[in-house]
């Protein structure tokens, strides 16, 4: 339907277009008359052809041609010249058919119908698709039916990169040539061919390649998609690899039955609270992965009588693939009183099934060990859960680690318990990305360029992950933050892009070492004396934040300050099982739906969502990026009668009541959203039954 | 770095440099323009336009022959952009086109381009588009469903994906074509639906876009039609919706227009290619919500036994409901694409004064771009109201407000008042 020549006529030729026109006419009429008639000869034929040669769409035609040759076909069965000769006219057919326009479906489908005939031969195929691919280089048609002629007679791999390669020294703009070259390496590369591996040869000459590209033209679209491709072969970590836990290994968790009193020579990190005898046990992938359940994950620990340990993914999507899965381990409740160390060891993927989305096998098996201390603490009558969080900067005391105090970041980083027997590819890809680096480097002392500025970012970015097993610091934060703030400057459209670029870098920076996270802590002064059960809050407000990151190695806070930043989403949160009181007042929330990942942290208790702007926008564009909690059909137990009361409009409030349901909440500040009237208030108190101050009011 | 390695520039290069140049002129003369003059030259030329159209269903020019095997996408094409516009034809010429798509009705089923053709699910998919245009008992009436649905049937591959017409190709057009007419005139069911969402899945590249077939490209008009189709057989969670968002919003150019391909020049016509799936995205969770929050009484027991494939396992849902509940929720979100950028465009250079829209400035008019041009305009229009019932604000219309356009059902693109006829129609029937 597209593309079709669309000259205007011009008067001289109309003359001459009517006559055509007629005889198009009467070529139509004689066909269809031969078709219906079920006429095969060698006239009908010509008629058709010709009837072909002028209008290729005719898809009717093509199908009456198929039919013609079946019949001839059928007659002239033991001779085989005349089955060639048959063959031969209906390609000639064809081609004429292409010459008129390239991009007519049915002459392309009936020429593959032809050859699954078994008729042509490559050469000849692939001289003509290169007439066809010269005049048009885009044409997708033509670039399918390569694909269709290579597969059918099993032309090699090789020679058909090698013929991008060449469409590419003609023309670096042509994106449908990387685009296959890219089709075409993956298999390669998969399957190992000869001179496709090793995998490190064949890409340090692609990045070659899509140089000259770049830096011929650095405004053209092709050659940058290919490099981000690219890019992605080099560092992803095709295996699944756990990266973090919690607890961590070598740790030592104080497990408390009751009020953990302020007790200094405990560690505040490494102290949870459990009314439950329940500890969360956390694994954190680089990747979504599945199969995480009690054979691909042995724990051994005294306590782990109960039968098998019962794996949940923390997904919001309701899928059975997640990055962060958890499971509880039971501590019975007469033990909790006793005063003793239970060791628990965790040994991941010693069976195999855990599968990477990508279809990845966990192949490194790992474990780690922690120690459960139990404690008795006498329970403080005075002390009981009456009491509200408040979130003022008066209540905050920078936190002064004790020396000998574990550190919260200390072998957070699981990798040093797998053994690297990739050695010789990880310093390949940290040399590659070197190179690249300093290649974009000096492409940008010439000229400035936004897509080589976030180039390089995510170069930098690439080259410190590489290295953060054994560095001491992300080397080159700095100047990632500078590129997209730059970036935010020059290209404003894309501003909320680069701006959660930076957030994710920044927050990076901040968690990397233990000095730098330390001068985020701080001690809460009710923290001993509410539902926190280790006073420790990491407090990262005003950093003009727009995303959460680095969640990885923040798996041990239990109380979260992220206010007075720019946060539009709150995804990843999920994975921090621990946290009972989080502040994200004063951010850019701008939907419940933004609050989805919150569903799934069981222990919240104080949550302060106060001035951002739920129901501010009729609009909530967070649907788009984050995955929706709608999705999570988690059972849904819609219960009319539970909240339909009054006036108050479920269709308004729904997504609320999907988030705060199921919720165990104390305390929720709200206050300053446009959504929250009194009418909504009051629907929040009906749902949320656990609730004991709202907007600093104490309810009942 | 051996930045002498060519210093020409490719043919791909020069050329998008010359749209680039003839658009910017175009755009620079038009900044440069009194407000008043600015306004006249946004208009949208009605009169002109209606006069090529009603030109084009009375008689074609000879040149037109190379479309004769595409006649019922004539018919569609010219009576839906007269019906964008708010206007209609005479009766005889309505008659007229009820009859003529009549006769390339097969008697076993489903339309073919010209009397005496086989059927084609394209042709199909025009033939049953434009009777719904046209509206009214003997058109509607006019359509076989139960030989319509046969061949569907006779069309579905047992590997799940359909075939454009008997022997032909398999691709992702063939699919939404089939998908959308047996959504439209309420036939579509399981047997129709059966792994066809496997099919397109297969067919989303790592760029985000949907290609043809697998393989292929990521390409605007095939993933435009994979993802309507995957929402009207409610498999659209299947997608990488993430990926598709960012591919499709990187295709919208300086120029303002769309691209359809990665490097490729724009053309008005992903006005509506690239531009409706955004429209679709726009609805799509609100749909989503809506199915999960309140599930009907009618409609049994929604268990949550089976959640391997989210939403869509757990509650059965009316396959047939889908594309009118589309369109009865509100729209909950801002245009994810520059609205008004694409609008400019389309006006000032994809309008030919003289009646009829083109791909660019430099290229002749036609019906094929008339239609998705006034389809992608009527799109952006309407992309900041919120549900079908209110009109646009004055600031979302780019020009006189009398440029305003008729809004239409974005799975199918129909005009939406004739939608609900036919809706209401072939539910009864």
């Amino acid at each position: 339907m597209h593309g079709r020549p669309r000259t205007a006529p011009k008067p001289e030729d109309s003359a001459d277009s009517a006559a055509k026109a007629e005889k198009l006419r009467s070529l139509q009429s004689q066909f269809l008359s031969n078709h219906h008639n079920k006429i095969y000869t060698k006239e009908a034929l010509e008629v058709n052809a010709k009837l072909l040669e002028i209008n290729p769409e005719h898809y009717t035609a093509w199908n009456y041609r198929k039919l013609t040759v079946e019949h001839r076909l059928s007659e002239s069965e033991p001779d085989p010249d005349s089955v060639k000769s048959i063959l031969r006219e209906e390609l000639r057919v064809v081609e004429s058919a292409l010459k008129q326009n390239y991009k007519s479906y049915g002459a392309w489908h009936h020429r593959k119908w032809v050859l699954n005939k078994g008729h042509s031969s490559i050469d000849h195929e692939m001289g003509l698709l290169d007439r066809f691919q010269k005049v048009d280089p885009r044409n997708f048609h033509a670039w399918n039916y390569r694909r269709f002629v290579a597969a059918l007679m099993n032309r090699s791999e090789v020679d058909e990169l090698q013929y991008t390669t060449d469409m590419i020294n003609t023309n670096f703009s042509n994106y449908s040539a990387w685009h296959n070259r890219s089709i075409l390496l993956s298999n390669l590369l998969k399957t190992k061919v000869e001179g496709f591996f090793p995998k490190e040869k064949v890409l340090n000459e692609e990045y070659e390649l899509v140089h000259q590209a770049l830096f011929t033209d650095p405004d053209d679209q092709s050659g940058w998609f290919y490099h981000l491709w690219l890019l992605d072969q080099t560092v992803k970590a095709d295996a699944p690899v756990l990266i973090s836990s919690w607890p961590a290994h070598d740790s030592n968790l104080i497990l408390s039955g009751d009020r953990c009193l302020d007790d200094c020579y405990l560690s505040a990190f490494n102290t949870f609270h459990s009314d439950s005898g329940k500890i969360p046990l956390i694994l954190y992938f680089n990747q979504a992965v599945e199969g995480v359940n009690s054979s691909t994950i042995s724990v051994e620990s005294v306590f782990n009588t109960k039968g098998e340990l019962s794996w949940k993914p923390l997904s919001t999507n309701n899928s059975e693939t997640a990055q962060v899965w958890v499971t509880h381990l039971n501590y019975p409740e007469e033990k909790l009183h006793s005063s003793e160390a239970y060791p628990v060891e965790v040994r991941v993927g010693h069976s195999q099934g855990i599968i990477s989305s990508s279809g990845f096998r966990y192949n490194q098996p790992s474990r780690f060990a922690f120690k459960v201390f139990v404690r008795s603490v006498e329970k403080d009558p005075a002390v009981h859960d009456g009491e509200m969080i408040s979130w003022g900067d008066e209540n905050f005391l920078l936190y002064e680690a004790p020396p000998q105090e574990s550190n919260p970041l200390v072998s957070l980083d699981q990798l040093n318990i797998k053994d690297y027997h990739e050695q010789t590819s990880s310093m390949w890809r940290a040399e590659t990305i070197a190179n690249e680096i300093a290649l974009f480097r000096e492409l940008l002392s010439v000229i400035s360029c936004k897509i080589g500025k976030l180039t390089l970012a995510r170069l930098l970015v690439a080259h410190d992950t590489l290295l953060s097993p054994c560095a001491k610091k992300m080397v080159h934060s700095e100047e990632v933050i500078k590129l997209y703030s730059d970036l935010m400057k020059l290209d404003p459209p894309h501003f909320q892009y680069y701006k959660d670029e930076y957030s994710l870098v920044l927050l990076q920076q901040l968690t990397f070492s233990r000095e730098s996270l330390l001068r985020y802590c701080f001690r809460h002064r009710d923290g001993a004396s509410s539902f926190i059960s280790n006073s420790i809050c990491l407090r990262l407000n005003n950093l003009s934040l727009s995303r959460m990151g680095s969640i990885e190695r923040l798996l041990w806070v239990q109380m979260l300050d992220l206010s007075h930043n720019e946060l539009q989403s709150i995804e990843g949160l999920e994975a921090m099982q621990l946290l009972s009181c989080l502040n994200l007042s004063d951010n850019k929330l701008s939907s419940f739906t933004a609050l989805g990942p919150l569903i799934l942290l069981k222990s919240l208790k104080a949550l302060d969502v106060s001035r951002n702007e739920i129901g501010l926008h009729s609009i909530d564009t967070t649907r788009y990026l984050c995955s929706s909690p709608l999705s999570h059909t988690e059972e849904i137990d819609w219960n009319r009668d539970e909240i339909v009361t009054g006036d108050v409009n479920l269709r308004n409030y729904w997504e609320a009541f999907l988030i705060f349901r199921g919720l165990h909440l104390t305390q929720l500040d709200i206050v300053g959203n446009a959504i929250a009237d009194e009418k909504f208030k009051s629907f929040l108190v009906k749902i949320v039954p656990t609730l004991k101050w709202l907007d600093g009011g104490e309810l009942h | 770095m051996d930045s002498s390695a060519s210093q020409t520039p490719t043919v791909s290069q020069r050329d998008q440099w010359m749209v680039e140049h003839r658009i910017f002129q175009i755009y620079d003369f038009f900044g440069g323009l009194p407000r008043k003059a600015q306004s006249a030259m946004l208009e949208l030329q009605r009169e002109n336009h209606m006069e090529y159209l009603i030109k084009g269903l009375k008689r074609l020019e000879p040149s037109f022959s190379v479309l004769d095997a595409n006649r019922p996408w004539l018919c569609y094409w010219i009576l839906h952009s007269i019906a964008l516009l708010g206007e209609c034809v005479e009766p005889e010429l309505e008659d007229n086109v009820v009859d003529f798509l009549s006769h390339c009705q097969d008697p076993n089923g489903g339309y073919g381009g010209g009397p005496g053709q086989m059927p084609h699910l394209a042709t199909t998919y025009a033939a049953v588009n434009a009777l719904i245009t046209v509206g009214g008992e003997r058109s509607l009436s006019s359509i076989n469903r139960e030989k319509l649905y046969m061949f569907l049937r006779r069309m579905k591959d047992p590997s799940g994906p359909f075939r454009m017409h008997d022997a032909g190709e398999i691709d992702v057009r063939a699919c939404y074509t089939a998908i959308s007419v047996a959504s439209f005139l309420n036939i579509l069911d399981n047997e129709l639906v059966q792994n066809v969402g496997d099919y397109i899945v297969r067919c989303q590249t790592y760029e985000g876009g949907i290609a043809g077939e697998p393989g292929a490209e990521a390409h605007g008009g095939y993933t435009f039609c994979g993802f309507a189709t995957m929402i009207l057989i409610n498999e659209a969670n299947r997608l990488d919706l993430a990926g598709l968002l960012d591919w499709v919003a990187f295709r919208q150019g300086k120029e303002c227009g769309f691209q359809g391909r990665t490097n490729k020049l724009i053309d008005s016509c992903y006005s509506f290619w690239q531009g409706g799936v955004f429209a679709l995205l726009q609805r799509f969770h609100s749909t989503l919500d809506e199915q999960l929050a309140l599930p009907h009484s009618g409609e049994g027991d929604c268990t949550n036994d089976s959640q391997k494939t989210g939403l869509n396992a757990s509650c059965p849902v009316n396959l047939n409901s889908i594309g009118y509940n589309f369109i009865k929720q509100p729209a909950e979100t801002e245009p994810l694409f520059h609205s008004l950028a694409l609008q400019q465009y389309i006006l000032l250079c994809g309008q030919d004064i003289e009646g009829g829209m083109r791909d660019k400035p430099g290229k002749g008019r036609d019906y094929y771009h008339t239609c998705y041009s006034l389809s992608g305009l009527s799109g952006c229009q309407y992309s900041s109201a919120e549900d079908e019932d209110s009109p646009p604000l004055p600031s979302a219309v780019m020009g006189p407000y009398s440029n305003l356009l008729e809004p239409i059902h974005p799975l199918f693109n129909v005009v939406l008042e004739k939608y609900y006829e036919a809706h209401e129609f072939f539910a009864m029937s």
